[in-house]
């Protein structure tokens, strides 16, 4: 029997952190997406694993900053639209680690796996941090490694930066038990 | 007021290059967001621009005339007189066309205000040149 953790929405955060550049970039924001429909396991068994699926059509623009007005509701639905519009195109989210390794203290976990985005899979690598009952930690992804074409507005002048970085935190509090 | 010069390639003889661009109900659309709203006469037409800017959009509504053209020299100037939907913003522009076998210069004289203006001198540059450009890749299929 192995403790494992199921992480969600319900206690925990999965957040996109994207940047903007280009010659107008002024015109543009940072935002912060919140994904509001995923699910994981954390598996800190014998063989750790971790897992994530999110749902590409539940990305909801939390905060945009540095623009030169503020994000009104409806600006925030035209970014969520042209999300399932033209980025993620309802494309499964799925990350499965194919290793992780613990730090000898137990608080830190460096963990390898593959990404399926927009279609295609990619490796990627990440640090977890482990400590008081709670798990956070954050990776980049760079979009061109999917195939995607980051977006850009403005005659290519405003862009969305191939970068950007995925947040997740939650609570371990309560580990179900595998086959028990 | 921003001055960019650009040139571009039809591919195609002057007087067919001649005619197209001086026909403003096939040349507005070449421009990303324009469209002709209402033919007033041959040498005028009302129009009308969308720019995304990720979230947000700019709309400028007006007048696209023929103000000067030469059919010898080939010749011709286009006059953009538009105001900002819903703002007190204005994109004015001179345009001038010398067209040469296979295509030829844009001059732009421009002169904007309101909140595309705000964004600075340099950043209204770079999206007019850009803006510039496409039109005259889309000029090729005219």
């Amino acid at each position: 029997m192995s403790p494992v953790h199921a992480l969600g929405p319900e206690k925990g955060r999965l957040t996109v952190h994207t940047r903007k550049g280009g010659a107008a970039a002024k015109a543009g924001h940072n935002l912060v997406i919140e994904v509001t429909s995923w699910r994981g396991t954390l598996d800190l068994g014998d063989d750790t694993t971790i897992t994530l699926s999110a749902d590409p059509r539940s990305m909801r623009v939390h905060e945009g900053s540095g623009g030169m007005t503020s994000l009104g509701d409806d600006d925030k639905a035209n970014i969520e639209q042209t999300i399932n519009d033209e980025v993620l195109k309802g494309t499964p989210i799925e990350f499965r680690s194919t290793a992780c390794r613990l730090s000898p203290e137990g608080d830190r976990m460096h963990v390898s796996g593959e990404l399926e985005l927009a279609g295609r899979r990619a490796p990627v690598t990440f640090e977890l941090s482990l400590s008081g009952g709670r798990l956070s930690g954050s990776a980049t992804v760079k979009q061109t490694d999917f195939g995607m074409k980051p977006y850009s507005a403005l005659f290519g002048t405003l862009k969305v930066l191939d970068e950007v970085e995925v947040a997740v935190e939650a609570n371990l509090d309560g580990p179900q038990r595998q086959g028990g | 007021m921003v001055e960019l010069d650009h040139p571009f390639q039809t591919g195609k003889p002057i007087d067919e290059n001649w005619e197209a661009i001086l026909d403003l109900e096939r040349l507005i659309p070449c421009v990303e967001g324009g469209s002709v709203i209402e033919k007033v006469d041959p040498e005028q037409v009302k129009a009308e621009i969308k720019i995304k800017m990720g979230a947000m959009s700019l709309k400028f509504k007006g007048t696209v005339a023929v103000v000067e053209q030469d059919a010898g020299e080939h010749r011709a100037v286009l006059r953009v007189k538009s105001k900002e939907a819903g703002g007190q913003g204005h994109a004015n522009a001179d345009v001038t066309f010398s067209l040469t076998d296979g295509g030829g210069t844009i001059h732009t004289a421009a002169q904007i205000t309101g909140k595309a203006a705000s964004m600075g001198e340099g950043v209204v540059t770079s999206v007019l040149d850009a803006l510039i450009k496409d039109f005259t890749e889309n000029l090729a299929n005219i």
